[in-house]
């Protein structure tokens, strides 16, 4: 029989489409498919329900300068003393003595009363800023040096230093400057902020980015050469690193979908449930979209990977089991040393780099918030601890360049790595003699 | 760099032309060993139109010789060419090639339809071409009336038929088949020896393999025998009858009464011998299979005979290769 003459949907609809189709039909046929698809979604769906919880219960505010308390029992909290000038700890001094006379304020209003006001102004690595929100630190009646704790000759400020050697800024707030931020706003937002990067870089690239190639495209070319059905496909006029390809393309066909709707339902969810001013953040999707991105790269690259060692070898899992454990300790490995060298040997160091960018693109003031919150003195408060845990999550991108560029060099390498292992999976198929 | 798609390396740019002039299989001093062990040994042999059985016993090579010829395996020494063409360097050539495999696994969870139409496109058809190729092919196998059942729910001979079909979609000038007997049950056999026939004699060059001489004689007459991995004969069935009638045969037949039958067949005219082997079966030596098997019938039904079986234990490939392996030469 004689072939029509091309055109790109004749093109398509011939060998590409009819492995790729042949190939998501054979997973869904598959009982294996299922279960490693829905032990992922219950493994991150269990995440998920935690961090629901979490929003939906809140965090408790503290007062964690104590300054809500009566101590002197004249019914002036200490707050209000201390911004007035008189003694906390006489009942005989309190502003109702002065003239006119001022009426007690509630203790509540000294809860959460001083907040972060700390601004980059980028200008220089040694700055001053910060507000006395409450006045307790100007209306103190003390010495000079009491009120310049920080030692850099002003006042009631926080000061701001960064490292020379690693970049990174500290903060060192004059005593009663910043010191009772509201801390269910804080905990809320940067627990919000540590779950959807914990959650994208761990569950997304991680967990579903490398765990659903190893169990469902180790097997791939592998099992068919196994059971003797790859004869029917070679049979045909077609070269085996078409084949290696579009059964990879298959093996997408399944995984990128699913991929694509958890994340969807995922997004939705917390943008539902994290903390925002409007009845959902947007802004958030920027950074969902780029985990998706990321996972379904990863799988891509992942997939290549897995199947070429399933080709090379019988038990390729036993060769890919390996690879994986090394994946996981990079994956660990980029959230405290994001610009470590060796990370550019693996997969998962670039794929998290692409989510480290666009966390940075919608996020451009997470370092101030991170340090706000790390420099923040609370040992045992919600506000250093959920910070804590989003500075584990968060990383600048390794690369030392800004968010879009990193995600461009990062998606470029990841292809480039997906282009070479299918050149050498491919190579390692076509030298493979099929029993 | 992109992946070399043809296989052929760097140099090939112009679409594939099968050389015209060439046999369509060509085999040339062609080798398969495994560390020291020879699956198939130093083959050589062209075949062109026709229909060719290839006999030879479990591991005899058969196998090994299609793998080889389909590319699957790399001859360890030795040329491949099929219509000109090193298969296992260029997949071009399969477009002209149908290859029915023996493994029994298939895509259970696909229907025979499915199954035909998918791997067609490979051959270049576009989904709805594949089709229409599909519908033709599983009527020419008589799988028409159940094509959208799936082959898991089929009988192991609908099986190997709906291989046949996958083999025929792209209408192939060549068509290897590997025991594409095996297992069925005698109403299959005869079906599926139909088409192969069929496919015959529309003049395409056929190739099947099979351990049974019956088997590949009811196909054709033109065969190969490999044994050990050795082509032992290449040639026609008739002249491998003519030599084997020059040594005794026999006939073993399972009677209720064998001693009695003994004494109403030893006058026969072509009888040279018999024994006992058993109290209930009668051995015969004959050097002309055909006359006393012309008698039989009459000697059994006029003298009330009870028979309950009646083998020719020689009359299969296991003593042509007795008879071929001690030295005798067609």
């Amino acid at each position: 029989m004689e072939a029509k003459p091309n055109t790109i949907y004749r093109a398509l609809d011939r060998k590409a489409a009819a492995i790729t189709e042949f190939t998501m039909r054979q997973y869904r046929t598959k009982t294996s498919t299922w279960v490693v698809l829905g032990v992922g979604l219950v493994a991150i769906s269990l995440v998920m329900l935690i961090y629901i919880d979490v929003m939906a219960t809140g965090f408790e505010s503290v007062d964690n300068d104590g300054d809500s308390l009566d101590l002197d029992n004249d019914g002036y909290p200490t707050g209000q003393e201390l911004k007035w000038g008189t003694d906390p700890y006489m009942a005989n001094s309190h502003p109702g003595l002065l003239d006119p006379p001022i009426a007690p304020e509630p203790a509540s209003n000294y809860i959460d009363e001083d907040g972060f006001d700390i601004v980059f102004d980028g200008t220089s690595n040694y700055q001053s800023t910060g507000f006395d929100d409450d006045g307790d630190c100007y209306n103190y009646d003390g010495t000079s040096s009491r009120k310049d704790t920080n030692d850099n000759d002003i006042e009631c400020d926080v000061l701001l230093i960064q490292n020379r050697f690693n970049g990174e800024w500290s903060a060192n707030p004059d005593i009663n400057v910043d010191e009772d931020p509201d801390d269910a706003a804080y905990a809320l937002e940067a627990t919000h902020m540590a779950f959807v990067l914990g959650m994208g870089k761990m569950g997304f690239v991680l967990l579903l980015g490398l765990f659903c190639p190893l169990f469902l495209a180790t097997g791939l070319i592998r099992d068919e050469m196994t059971a003797g059905t790859m004869h029917f496909m070679l049979a045909k006029p077609i070269a085996r690193t078409e084949v290696f390809l579009y059964r990879i393309l298959g093996y997408l066909g399944i995984v990128w979908p699913y991929f694509i709707s958890i994340g969807l339902l995922f997004a939705v969810i917390s943008g539902f449930m994290g903390p925002s001013e409007g009845f959902f953040r947007f802004a958030d999707l920027g950074v969902w979209l780029a985990i998706v991105f990321a996972t379904m790269i990863a799988s891509l690259v992942y997939g290549m990977l897995f199947c070429a060692l399933g080709v090379m070898w019988r038990y390729g899992i036993v060769l890919a089991i390996p690879f994986a454990a090394w994946e996981l300790g990079m994956c660990l490995l980029s959230m405290g040393a994001p610009d470590a060298s060796i990370l550019r040997f693996s997969v998962i160091g670039w794929a998290l780099m692409i989510v480290d960018s666009a966390a940075m693109l919608v996020w451009p003031n997470m370092d101030l918030f991170l340090l706000q919150g790390t420099s923040f003195n609370d040992d045992f408060g919600s506000i250093q601890t959920s910070a804590l845990a989003l500075d584990f999550f968060y990383s600048r991108p390794g690369v030392g360049s800004t968010g879009l560029v990193s995600s461009i060099i990062a998606t470029v390498v990841l292809l480039i790595q997906g282009a070479v292992l299918w050149f050498i999976g491919g190579a390692i198929f076509k030298g493979k003699e099929i029993e | 760099m992109m992946p070399d798609f043809d296989q052929e390396g760097k140099g090939q740019t112009e679409p594939w032309r099968p050389d015209t002039s060439a046999p369509a299989v060509l085999l040339e001093g062609v080798s398969k060993s495994y560390g020291r062990i020879f699956a198939l040994s130093n083959i050589t042999l062209a075949l062109n139109g026709g229909v060719t059985g290839v006999l030879g016993m479990n591991g005899a090579g058969k196998s090994t010789m299609f793998k080889l010829l389909m590319g699957k395996l790399k001859p360890s020494q030795g040329k491949i060419r099929l219509f000109g063409t090193d298969p296992w360097k260029n997949p071009a050539p399969y477009a002209r090639v149908g290859f029915v495999p023996e493994h029994e696994k298939m895509y259970d969870w696909m229907t025979a339809h499915q199954f035909v139409s998918t791997f067609a496109r490979l051959n270049g058809l576009t989904r709805a071409e594949a089709m229409v190729e599909a519908d033709r092919v599983l009527k020419f196998v008589g799988l028409a009336d159940v094509a959208h059942k799936k082959i898991g729910q089929y009988s192991k001979g609908m099986r190997q038929r709906a291989k046949i079909a996958h083999a025929l979609v792209n209408d192939p000038e060549l068509i290897i088949l590997d025991e594409p007997l095996q297992g069925c049950d005698p109403l299959a056999r005869t079906t599926i020896m139909n088409v192969i026939r069929e496919l015959g004699r529309m003049g395409r060059t056929i190739i099947v393999s099979s351990h049974i001489l019956q088997e590949i004689e009811r196909i054709t007459e033109q065969i190969i025998i490999l044994h050990n991995g050795r082509l032992l004969a290449l040639g026609n069935l008739h002249a491998i009858r003519e030599k084997l009638d020059q040594i005794p045969h026999r006939i073993t037949i399972e009677a209720d009464d064998a001693k009695a039958l003994a004494k109403d067949v030893i006058d026969l005219d072509d009888v040279s011998g018999i024994s006992f082997p058993t109290k209930n079966n009668l051995s015969i030596q004959t050097h002309n299979l055909g006359a006393i098997h012309a008698k039989l019938p009459s000697v059994i039904v006029d003298n009330n005979h009870r028979i309950h079986s009646i083998d020719n234990p020689d009359d299969d490939l296991a003593s042509i290769l007795g008879y071929l392996t001690s030295g005798g030469t067609l």
